[in-house]
C-alpha cells in the first residue's frame, strides 16, 4: 500500500498520538479521582444513605388497657374492626385476573371496581384519605402500588364480621385481598358513663414529636381526649414495641436488623363507679327532668348532675351528668358534624358538669356558714334566733357608715311568699332544718344587738375552704373548676368595688359571688356527714397489669402524672422502692411526689380532718372587720360537727324540715337520712338572654344533698338541676330515688353473698 | 487470504483482556439480577454471547480486514437497510426504537452500524490520505458517515451519534486535521452544545431531540432536591451504591443497593455501580485498568498497521471503546448526564458484546498483518 512509501515507523504523527494518549490518560485519571472522592472521602455519607434505604422500623401496637367498674363490668374495651385491604404486590400478574378480583371485591364491599386508571382518576383518588368512600378500587390499588406495593391498601373500612369471614374463606380465589384487623375502642355503657370514661382521638400535631419519641405512631395510635381515657392515659396506653427490619426497594420485609422490642400492654383500670347505681342515678335524673319539662311543656331543666359517693372512703359510686354524649360515636373517627354539634351546645355536653361547671350553691352552702358560726361561738345550742319572713339589713361599705334609709334594704326569706311571718323564734338546728335565710344572714353578717358579731366573710371563707370549696378536689378527671369563695380583696381586684356588709349577708346563704362545682357541694356534705373528715374523692379503685397483678400507683393531681411503684434491687442486693412516671421513666423518685395520693391498690385517703388538722385561720374581728392573726390556725371542735349533723338530720325529721316530705312521704326509707336542700338564684347569660333576671324573682337552680345512715354514713348523694326551681321539690326526689336504689342494690349484693359492694 | 498468516502476531494479551473483561461482566450480571426471576437467564445468555464472541474474534482475525474493505459498499447498504427497517418496524422502547426482536434476542443494528462506520471511515481516510486537509476533506468524510448516522439520529439515539462523531473527530485529528479547522469546529460545537443546554434548561423544545433527553440534561445540571423518585432517582441510587462500596466493597452478592434493588437498570447502564458497591474501589479500578489496557492494545495495533485503513480500523475501535467506556463510567459517577451507553464487555447486551467482539476481531486481523519492519 502507499503508506509503505511514507518515511515514518508509525502510521501516526507522534505529537498527535501523544495528544490522543494524553486525552485518554486525563479522562481515566479524572474517573479514578472521582472514584476516590466518592468511595474514600465521602463514602461514609453514602453508606449511611444506603442503610437508610433498606432500614425500616415497624411499630408493634400495644393493647390499650380495659376499664372496669367496681364490680368488674366492662366500661371500655378493645374490639376488632375489620378492614378489607388489597396488597398490590400480591395481586396476580394477569390483568384479567386482577379485573376479576376487583369485580368480586366490588360485589362484596359495594366500592366501585373502576375503569382504566388514568392521570385524572389518580389525581381524583389522591384527594381522599384512607377509609373515605370515593375513589374506585383500581385507582386506590394503583396509587398504593406506586408508593409501597407491599403495604396493604384499605379498600373498605369497618366491614362486617360476616364479610370478613367470607373474604377469609375465599382467600385462595382472591389473591392479594385480605382482612386487616384494627383494634378500636368500644364502650358497652356508652353515654351512661361517657363523662367519666371519655373517648379517644388522634394524636394532636403539637404532641406528635414528643409522643413519637415514645414510640407512638401518629395517625394510627390514639390518645385519650376526655374522661379517664385522657386523665389515665399513661396507665392505660401501654407502650408500642418496635422491630427494625430490612426491606427491599418494594418495601418487602426481609429480616430483623435488631432484636425486636415487644409491645407492653396497657394496664387495666377498675373504677369506683357502680354501673347499676350510675344507671339508677341517670334514670332518676332523667325522670325528674322529663317530668318537669313535660309539666311546664318547655325545656325548663336543661341540664343536671347527680353524684353518689361513699363519704367514708371518698369513692365516687356514680357521677351522672346530663346532657352528655355518645362516646361510641367517636370510636373510629371523631365525626366533625357530631363534635361541632356537641361543642356548640350551650349546655356543654362535652364537659363533665359535675366537676367543670360552677354554679351558685345556694342554701347547701349554709353548711359552711353553720359550721363557722357554731365553731366561732356566734351561735350555740341554746341560742334562739328570731327569723321573721323578711328583715331590713344595712348594706355598709365602710365601718363608720351609719345605717339609714338610704343603705338599708329588705332581705327576704324563702318562706316569705307562703308565710310572711317567717319561722319565728328558732334555734340553730332549725335554722339548718328550715334553711332559714334570715337566720343565716344574721349568723353570717351579724344583726344589731341580737348577734353583734357575725361570722364575717373572712372566717366564712376559712370554713368553706375547710369543707372543700374554692379549690380543685384533685379527683382523677381533667378540667376541674375551682369554684369561688369571694373576699374583699377579690372583689376589689375583680370589680373595683369595695366589699359591703350586704355582700357578706348573701355570701352566707351561698348566693352572690359564691360559686361551686357539684363535686365541691358533695364534698362539703361528705365532710359534715363524716364528722369533719374530708376524704379525697376518687374514681379509681384499682390498677392491674395485663396479667391481673394489682399495681401500686400514685396519682399527682397537680400535674396529672401517675407514679408506678417498682421494687429495684441494687448492686448490694438491697431492695428499694422507686416511683416511676411512665411518661418520663428515666427519672424515678424515691418517694411519690408531694401532694400525690395512692389510687391503687385502693386505700381511703384522708384529705384532711378539720377536727384534727388546724386549717382555720384565726381572725380578730371588730364590727365585721377582721384581721388575720399571723401563724394562728385552729381546728374545728368535734361538737360543732355534731351540731351541724344534728341540723341536717332535723331537715328530714322535723315535720317542717325541707327534706321531711320527700323522705317520709314520697320516698320513705327505713334508714335514717340527713341532708340539706338548696335553691340557688342565678342570673347567667342564658337567663339574661331569656329576660328572666327580674329583680326579686330570679330563676333558681335546684340542689339537694343527703346522706345515710345518719349514725354511720356510707352513702352521700347530691343532685343538681339547672333551672330546676326549688331544691326540695326537684333535686330532692332525684336524691331520694338514688338512695333507695343504693340500699336495694346493697340488699341484693348481700343476698347474693357477695361482699357488701360499696 | 490466509497466505503468510502468522498467529505469532495475534495479540493474545488483547484477547486475554477481553475474555477477562467479559468473564467479569458475566459475573457482575449474575449478581446484578438480584433474584429477579425475569432476569434469571441473562448471565448464561451473556456467557454464550462471550463464547461465540471469542470464536468470532478468531474467525475475523483469520480473515484479512481488507476483504471487508473491498465490500464496504454492500456492507454499508445492508447496515443502512437494517437501520431503515428499524425505524419503521422496531419496537418503541423507552422512547427510542433500538432493536429487532429475533426470537428471544433483541438485535440492535446500531451497535453493528458503528463498526460499519469505522470501516467506511477507514476506507475514506485511506483513499484521501494524500489529499489536502481542507474543509472539503472534512465534509466529505462527514457525509460518508452521515449516511448511516442519519438513521441513528432519527431513532433517536443521540448518544450513539455522539459516539460516531467522536470517532470521526479523533480520526480527523490523527490524520492531520488542521488546527484552525479544529478551533472552528470546536467553537461551532461549543455553540451547539451551549444552545442545547440553554434550551433544555429554559424548557424550550429543540426539533429532532426528544423531550426526555433534554430533561436528562436539565436534571444533571440542576438537580431537583425534592425529586427522590423521579428521573434523578437512578443516578442518586448509583452514587449511593458506589459510595457505600468504600475501598474493598461489601462483597460479591452483598451490595444492599444492588441486592435489594434500590439500584435500577443494574445489569446494563449501572453495572459499574454494582461492581463498585460489591468490590469497592478495587473493582472500579480493575475495570478502568482493563479498559485502558484494551484501548492501549488497539492503538498499538493501529500504530503498527501496514496501511492507513488497517490503522484506522484499530484506532477507531480503540476510540469507540474509550469513549463508550469513559462515558458509561462518568455517567455512573454522575459526571455527565444519563446516556444509556453500555460499559464495553461488562454490561449485559448480546448485540453490544457481539459488535465489540467483531471490532476486536478486526483489530486482531490488523495486528496479525502489521508492518514487517523487524524482518
Amino acid at each position: 500500500m502507499s503508506s509503505s512509501s511514507l518515511p515514518r515507523t508509525s502510521q501516526f504523527e507522534p505529537w498527535r498520538l501523544f495528544i490522543v494518549y494524553g486525552i485518554v490518560f486525563v479522562v481515566m485519571a479524572m474517573l479514578l479521582y472521582r472514584l476516590v472522592v466518592l468511595q474514600v472521602l465521602t463514602g461514609g455519607e453514602y453508606k449511611a444513605q444506603a442503610v437508610e434505604n433498606y432500614t425500616k422500623s415497624i411499630s408493634i401496637p400495644s393493647q390499650r388497657g380495659i376499664v372496669y367498674d367496681r364490680n368488674g363490668y366492662v366500661l371500655a374495651r378493645n374490639i376488632a374492626a375489620y378492614n378489607l385491604v388489597i396488597t398490590p404486590a400480591n395481586l396476580p400478574d394477569d390483568d384479567a385476573d386482577i379485573q376479576r378480583i376487583y369485580r368480586e371485591v366490588s360485589k362484596i364491599t359495594g366500592v366501585a371496581a373502576g375503569g382504566p386508571v388514568t392521570e385524572d382518576t389518580l389525581n381524583f383518588a389522591k384527594q381522599f384519605s384512607a377509609c373515605i368512600d370515593g375513589p374506585t378500587i383500581a385507582d386506590m390499588v394503583a396509587l398504593g402500588d406506586s408508593i409501597a406495593p407491599y403495604s396493604p391498601v384499605k379498600i373498605k373500612c369497618n366491614v362486617s364480621e360476616e364479610t370478613a369471614r367470607l373474604v377469609r374463606e375465599r382467600a385462595a380465589d382472591l389473591p392479594g385481598v385480605s382482612i386487616e384487623i384494627e383494634p378500636i375502642r368500644d364502650y358497652p355503657t356508652g353515654s351512661l358513663t361517657a363523662n367519666l370514661v371519655g373517648f379517644l382521638g388522634p394524636i394532636p400535631a403539637a404532641d406528635e414529636e414528643a409522643l413519637k419519641a415514645r414510640r407512638f405512631v401518629p395517625n394510627r395510635d390514639k390518645i385519650g381526649y376526655a374522661g379517664v381515657e385522657a386523665s389515665l392515659q399513661e396507665i392505660l396506653a401501654g407502650q408500642n414495641g418496635e422491630r427494625v427490619i430490612q426491606v427491599d426497594v418494594a418495601g418487602k420485609e426481609l429480616r430483623n436488623l435488631e432484636a425486636p422490642i415487644p409491645a407492653l400492654p396497657g394496664n387495666n383500670v377498675t373504677l369506683t363507679i357502680d354501673t347499676r347505681l350510675q344507671a339508677a342515678a341517670e334514670a332518676s335524673l332523667m325522670q325528674e327532668i322529663s317530668f318537669w319539662n313535660t309539666y311546664f311543656n318547655t325545656v325548663r331543666i336543661s341540664s343536671g348532675v347527680v353524684i353518689a359517693m361513699n363519704p367514708k372512703t371518698g369513692e365516687i359510686l356514680a357521677m351522672v351528668t346530663y346532657p352528655t354524649y355518645e362516646n361510641n360515636r367517636m370510636a373510629r373517627i371523631i365525626p366533625s358534624y357530631y363534635y361541632q354539634q356537641l361543642s356548640e351546645d350551650p349546655r356543654r355536653p362535652l364537659l363533665n358538669n359535675a366537676i367543670s361547671a360552677e354554679f351558685p350553691p345556694g342554701s347547701v352552702f349554709k353548711l359552711s356558714t353553720a359550721t363557722g358560726a357554731y365553731n366561732e361561738g356566734v351561735v350555740n345550742d341554746k341560742s334562739i334566733i328570731f327569723a321573721p319572713g323578711q328583715i331590713e339589713l344595712c348594706d355598709k361599705f365602710t365601718a363608720n357608715e351609719t345605717c339609714g334609709a338610704n343603705n338599708t334594704r329588705p332581705f327576704v326569706d324563702w318562706i316569705y311568699d307562703t308565710r310572711p311571718e317567717g319561722f319565728g323564734q328558732i334555734d340553730f338546728f332549725h335554722c339548718i332544718a328550715y334553711s332559714s335565710n334570715v337566720c343565716f344572714y344574721k349568723l353570717g353578717g351579724g344583726y344589731q344587738d341580737e348577734i353583734p358579731e357575725g361570722l364575717g366573710i373572712f372566717r366564712l371563707g376559712e370554713y368553706a375552704r375547710a369543707l372543700g370549696y374554692d379549690r380543685r378536689s384533685g379527683i382523677e378527671l381533667l378540667g376541674e373548676a375551682t369554684g369561688l369563695i369571694p373576699s374583699p380583696d377579690w372583689k376589689r381586684i375583680t370589680t373595683t368595688e369595695v366589699w359591703s356588709t350586704g355582700d357578706t349577708y348573701i355570701a352566707s346563704v351561698g348566693q352572690g359571688y359564691v360559686l361551686a362545682t357539684p363535686l365541691q357541694v358533695i364534698m362539703s356534705g361528705a365532710t359534715v356527714a363524716n364528722g369533719g373528715k374530708l376524704m379525697q374523692p376518687t374514681i379509681v379503685r384499682q390498677v392491674t397489669d395485663a396479667e391481673g397483678n394489682v399495681q401500686e400507683v400514685w396519682f399527682n393531681p397537680a400535674d396529672f402524672t401517675v407514679w408506678f411503684a417498682k421494687t429495684v434491687i441494687d448492686s448490694k442486693g438491697d431492695q428499694t422502692k422507686q416511683y416511676v412516671n411512665p411518661a418520663d421513666p428515666n427519672k424515678p423518685l424515691v418517694k411519690p411526689p408531694q401532694g400525690s395520693y395512692q389510687i391503687s391498690p385502693f386505700v381511703p385517703n384522708v384529705k384532711w380532718d378539720i377536727t384534727k388538722t388546724p386549717l382555720i385561720q384565726e381572725y380578730n374581728c371588730d364590727a365585721g372587720y377582721c384581721q388575720a392573726v399571723e401563724g394562728q390556725k385552729k381546728v374545728v371542735n368535734p361538737a360543732t360537727m355534731t351540731a351541724v349533723r344534728t341540723g341536717t338530720r332535723m331537715t328530714v325529721t322535723d315535720p317542717s324540715g325541707t327534706l321531711h316530705k320527700v323522705f317520709t312521704v314520697d320516698y320513705p326509707l327505713p334508714i335514717a337520712v340527713a341532708g340539706k336542700t338548696g335553691t340557688a338564684e342565678y342570673c347567667d347569660d342564658v337567663a339574661r338572654k331569656a329576660n328572666r333576671c327580674q329583680f326579686g324573682s330570679w330563676p333558681t337552680h335546684s340542689w339537694t344533698l343527703a346522706y345515710a345512715p345518719f349514725e354511720d354514713p356510707e352513702i352521700i348523694v347530691m343532685a343538681f338541676a339547672y333551672n330546676g326551681g326549688e331544691g326540695a321539690s326537684v333535686a330532692a326526689p332525684i336524691v331520694a330515688r338514688v338512695l333507695q336504689a343504693y340500699f336495694e342494690l346493697k340488699a341484693i349484693d348481700i343476698a347474693q353473698g357477695g361482699a357488701a359492694a360499696p | 487470504m490466509l497466505r503468510g498468516l502468522s498467529w505469532r502476531n495475534f495479540d493474545f494479551l488483547l484477547l486475554g483482556a477481553v475474555v477477562l473483561a467479559s468473564a467479569f461482566g458475566v459475573t457482575m450480571i449474575r449478581s446484578a439480577i438480584a433474584g429477579n426471576e425475569e432476569l434469571l437467564l441473562l448471565p448464561t445468555r451473556q456467557m454464550y454471547f462471550a463464547i461465540v464472541g471469542v470464536v468470532v474474534i478468531f474467525v475475523l482475525a483469520s480473515i484479512d480486514y481488507r476483504y471487508w474493505l473491498s465490500i464496504h459498499w454492500p456492507i454499508y447498504f445492508v447496515t443502512m437497510a437494517f437501520l431503515v427497517a428499524l425505524s419503521s418496524l422496531g419496537l418503541a422502547a423507552f422512547g427510542a426504537q433500538r432493536w429487532f426482536q429475533v426470537g428471544i434476542l433483541n438485535l440492535q443494528p446500531t451497535e453493528f452500524a458503528k463498526i460499519t462506520i469505522i470501516l467506511m471511515l477507514a476506507r475514506y481516510f485511506e483513499k484521501t490520505q494524500n489529499d489536502e486537509r481542507s474543509w472539503r476533506w472534512i465534509f466529505r468524510g462527514f457525509l460518508w458517515a452521515f449516511g448511516l448516522m442519519f438513521w441513528i439520529l432519527i431513532q433517536p439515539n443521540l448518544s450513539n451519534v455522539v459516539v460516531i462523531m467522536v470517532i470521526f473527530g479523533f480520526m480527523l485529528w490523527i490524520n492531520g486535521l488542521k488546527i484552525q479547522h479544529l478551533v472552528t469546529v470546536a467553537l461551532v460545537g461549543a455553540l451547539a452544545v451551549g444552545t442545547l443546554v440553554a434550551f433544555s434548561i429554559l424548557g424550550l423544545k429543540i426539533p429532532g431531540i426528544q423531550p426526555y433527553q433534554q430533561q436528562r440534561i436539565t436534571n444533571f445540571l440542576i438537580p431537583d432536591p425534592q425529586d427522590t423518585y423521579g428521573d434523578r432517582y437512578n443516578v442518586q441510587q448509583a452514587l449511593v451504591a458506589i459510595g457505600s462500596g468504600g475501598l474493598t466493597g461489601l462483597g460479591y452478592g452483598h451490595g444492599t443497593q444492588t441486592q435489594l434493588r434500590f439500584l435500577k437498570v443494574r445489569q446494563t447502564d449501572f453495572i459499574f455501580s454494582v461492581t463498585s458497591e460489591e468490590f469497592g474501589m478495587m473493582g472500579g479500578v480493575i475495570i478502568i485498568l482493563i479498559l485502558a489496557f484494551v484501548i492501549w492494545r488497539c492503538i498499538r495495533a493501529a500504530q503498527k498497521a501496514r496501511d492507513v485503513s488497517g490503522s484506522m480500523i484499530a484506532y477507531g475501535i480503540g476510540v469507540m471503546l474509550f469513549f463508550q467506556g469513559a462515558a458509561n463510567i462518568a455517567m455512573n459517577l454522575n459526571l455527565i448526564p444519563v446516556s444509556g451507553l453500555p460499559l464495553p464487555f461488562i454490561s449485559y447486551g448480546g448485540s453490544g458484546l457481539m459488535a465489540l467482539m467483531v471490532g476486536i476481531g478486526l483489530v486482531e486481523s490488523v495486528a496479525m498483518r502489521h508492518k514487517q519492519l523487524e524482518f
